[in-house]
């Protein structure tokens, strides 16, 4: 992680980053609902260069049976990345990282989940990184929960992702690749909209109390825009062949 | 307290505030009442729901469905009802109530893969729901064609009072025997009759939310509506 | 629960009598393939990639392209090694964890299309013998299960490999280095296609679809190459072919594959 030295410049003379953007933009992001056949509900999601499709099922039988609870539904989580995502080839089997990232996305949508109703269930959530550029626990984490409303799980809310950083001694939104290894601070954050809670968040990096305030003010500020996309998959699948009113 | 026209919703977002009953999909927080699925919001009476527009099927008392055997014990078969909990068929709804598994053998009645329209006694969550195919129209299904469409699209599939399914039905001379959970069996004698409700059949899923599907079906089946 | 696997007793009886009437459940006669769609690029920041569409099933291919040690027996040639797996997304039925049998026979087959038909020449993917070597990897994901995945991986294997760029590398203090924004062309020799038959009671069919891969009751996946040479055989399924039935499939699948090559040698017109 950061502060390492390289040729590419973080932000310029007039405020610009090494891809173009603003200190306070995010990349292009695009969402499409209900992209798999087989799977209960299912997202694909385009974050900037990450490339991310999640497929839910659920909910439904456990086994084995002993992993299930009388009193609720399970939710289960895998953060998978594809060997062909990354610059140097990876091995298919689950990493360490994979394996915490599973679990601290579980973690951010275990608060908007309402599984109490099914009782010896799970709800399995399957994220595959095809392509990754930075940030992708945070689109895998938004793509999920347009997954999850595919699948019609009853949720508080969605949960929308994003990240804030530190490059160049200056606080950005949404970190990608080069800023993540070049940079000095990432942090990943999920936000539930309506509810305003955080539901996700990590730290890799060094930042003064004032930074801190200052990204996670910027960073809730982005993962509402995420929302915004989130929004407009869903109603794109669900509500746009017909008329708003019946 | 005014009813609301219905209103697209998605997990989340707010429906009302004030004093409403919070009925299906939805959950109260003080005295604001959010949706929890994708679906349409309707508000009447005083209660707040969300008819979902995706989303399984989940068993209720007395719900007509389609099951298919998937294994059995010595007692009873297990059903698979489409659904996450899978259904139990006592041995003694077919066998009655002499019923000996040392004389009498499961697998001469129902067998794997069997499929049957079947009612459901009791849906208690703490154990599979109870399943009878004692009564009239249900049973073992020996012919037709299986169709499966989302269970959120099976009331439209019905319509208010049967009239979209007594449509198709008259358009085709079809028989039909739709499941609450979504599957769907389809007979004709006629080849073309039986092309004909499928596609009908799929046109109501694809196109449930749609204003004038009624319309969209009668030209399908090319009736002329009054 | 297993349910997922057991086939409905009124669909295969369906199926059986469409075939006595020459028909299949889903319209398609007897040698006809599903709708095929191939893109290729879809992965940019891989060295290769494709997306194939074989009805409702649907494979990711990426191709890495990275020096390696080579083989201590194959000094002398680049290395090539292909995977598949189905991913949890693909069916409800699919499992992660270590692969099942099924799933590293999908591998393997996968792999021996690709490595028999002796696709690239790997004598020409030598950095230094014996020291350094070029390491091709094309590792499929099955996204969607609707049947038939052993020639869905063909196909994006073949499709990713072909319209694949490779850096080019030049050794520096015996060390690969690669040098930025300059290509070698693939030392391509061949295109393989599988082309995978069911033996569904008296009748053969092609492309299977999920329905039929249920019931049938022995396959077969014939892979031919550019010449309609056959250059990789698999039988599965625990029913059998007769003498008759294997030649029949033999030229189905060379017929067949070359209309199939066509559409792969178009899905990647303008990249190399």
């Amino acid at each position: 992680m950061g502060g390492r030295d390289t040729d590419i410049v973080l932000l310029d003379a007039n405020g610009i980053r090494s891809d173009g953007r603003k200190v306070n933009e995010t990349r292009k992001v695009s969402i499409k609902a209900g992209v798999l056949k087989n799977a209960n509900g299912s997202a694909y999601i385009e974050f900037g260069e990450n490339k991310i499709l999640v497929g839910v099922y659920g909910p439904r039988d456990v086994h084995p049976k002993h992993l299930s609870d009388t009193d609720t539904g399970i939710l289960r989580c895998r953060y998978h990345m594809a060997p062909f995502s990354v610059g140097e080839r990876k091995n298919p089997a689950p990493s360490r990282r994979e394996i915490e990232i599973s679990k601290v996305i579980k973690e951010a949508l275990e608060p908007a989940v309402m599984l109490k109703q099914f009782p010896r269930t799970a709800v399995d959530v399957y994220m595959e990184v095809l392509q990754a550029d930075g940030g992708t626990r945070c689109a895998a984490l938004t793509g999920a929960s347009v997954a999850l409303a595919d699948a019609g799980i009853p949720m508080r809310d969605l949960v929308a992702g994003c990240a804030a950083g530190k490059a160049a001694d200056t606080v950005i939104l949404d970190v990608n690749n080069e800023e993540d290894q070049a940079g000095q601070a990432d942090l990943p954050i999920g936000y539930m909209p309506n509810l305003e809670k955080i539901t996700l968040l990590q730290l890799d990096g060094v930042l003064t109390p004032d930074e801190y305030k200052k990204c996670i003010e910027i960073g809730i500020d982005g993962c509402k825009q995420v929302y915004e996309i989130q929004k407009k998959a869903l109603q794109e699948k669900y509500f746009s062949n017909g008329e708003n009113k019946q | 307290m005014t009813n609301d026209k219905k209103r697209h919703v998605i997990p989340g977002e707010l429906i009302v505030s004030g004093p409403y009953r919070a009925e299906q999909n939805t959950v109260m927080e003080g005295d604001k009442i959010f949706a929890t699925i994708v679906g349409l919001s309707d508000v009447h009476d005083g209660s707040v729901r969300v008819i979902p527009l995706t989303g399984g099927y989940y068993p209720k008392d007395d719900d007509l469905v389609i099951g298919k055997i998937v294994s059995h014990s010595a007692m009873s078969w297990e059903v698979n009802i489409n659904s996450c909990y899978a259904g139990m068929l006592p041995a003694t709804d077919v066998f009655g109530r002499d019923f000996s598994s040392h004389s009498d053998d499961l697998t001469a009645k129902l067998g794997n893969g069997d499929l049957i329209v079947t009612r459901i006694v009791n849906a208690d969550k703490t154990r599979d729901p109870l399943l009878t195919i004692s009564g009239r129209e249900l049973g073992k299904i020996d012919s037709g064609e299986l169709v499966n469409i989302s269970p959120s699209k099976v009331a439209r599939l019905i319509g208010k009072r049967g009239s979209m399914i007594q449509t198709i039905e008259s358009g085709t001379h079809a028989q039909i025997t739709i499941g609450q959970n979504g599957l769907v069996v389809v007979s004709c004698e006629d080849s073309d009759g039986l092309l004909k409700a499928i596609k009908a059949i799929e046109l109501v899923e694809e196109k449930a939310h749609v204003a004038n599907l009624t319309d969209q079906i009668n030209d399908m089946l090319e009736i002329k509506s009054d | 629960m297993t349910n997922s696997k057991i086939i409905d007793q009124l669909k295969k009886t369906q199926i059986l009598e469409l075939l006595k009437e020459g028909k299949r459940i889903d319209g398609r006669i007897f040698d006809e393939v599903r709708e095929l769609t191939i893109d290729v690029g879809v992965i940019p920041k891989a060295e290769g990639s494709a997306r194939v569409r074989l009805g409702d099933t649907e494979v990711v291919s990426g191709v890495k392209v990275q020096p390696e040690r080579p083989f201590p027996d194959t000094g002398d040639q680049g290395m090539l090694i292909c995977t598949a797996e189905i991913l949890p997304i693909a069916h409800p039925s699919a499992e992660t964890g270590p692969p099942q049998p099924p799933v590293v026979e999908l591998a393997r087959v996968t792999d021996r299309g690709i490595r028999e038909s002796k696709m690239l020449d790997m004598k020409q993917l030598v950095l230094e013998k014996d020291k350094s070597v070029i390491g091709i990897f094309c590792d499929n994901a099955v996204t969607d299960h609707d049947g038939n995945l052993f020639d869905a991986c063909s196909y994006a294997a073949t499709a990713a490999i072909n319209s694949c760029k490779i850096p080019k590398y030049e050794m520096k203090d015996d060390a690969p280095v690669k040098i930025e924004n300059e290509f070698i062309t693939p030392p391509l020799t061949t295109l393989p296609v599988s082309v995978t038959m069911a033996k569904i009671g008296d009748y053969i069919v092609v492309d299977p679809n999920l329905d039929e891969w249920s019931i049938m009751d022995a396959r077969i996946t014939i892979t031919t190459n550019s010449d309609g040479n056959v250059v990789a055989l698999q039988k599965g399924g625990s029913g059998g072919f007769t003498q008759d039935d294997l030649i029949k499939c033999a030229e189905i699948s060379v017929r067949v594959g070359s209309k199939i090559r066509d559409i792969i040698k178009q899905s990647s017109s303008g990249v190399n």
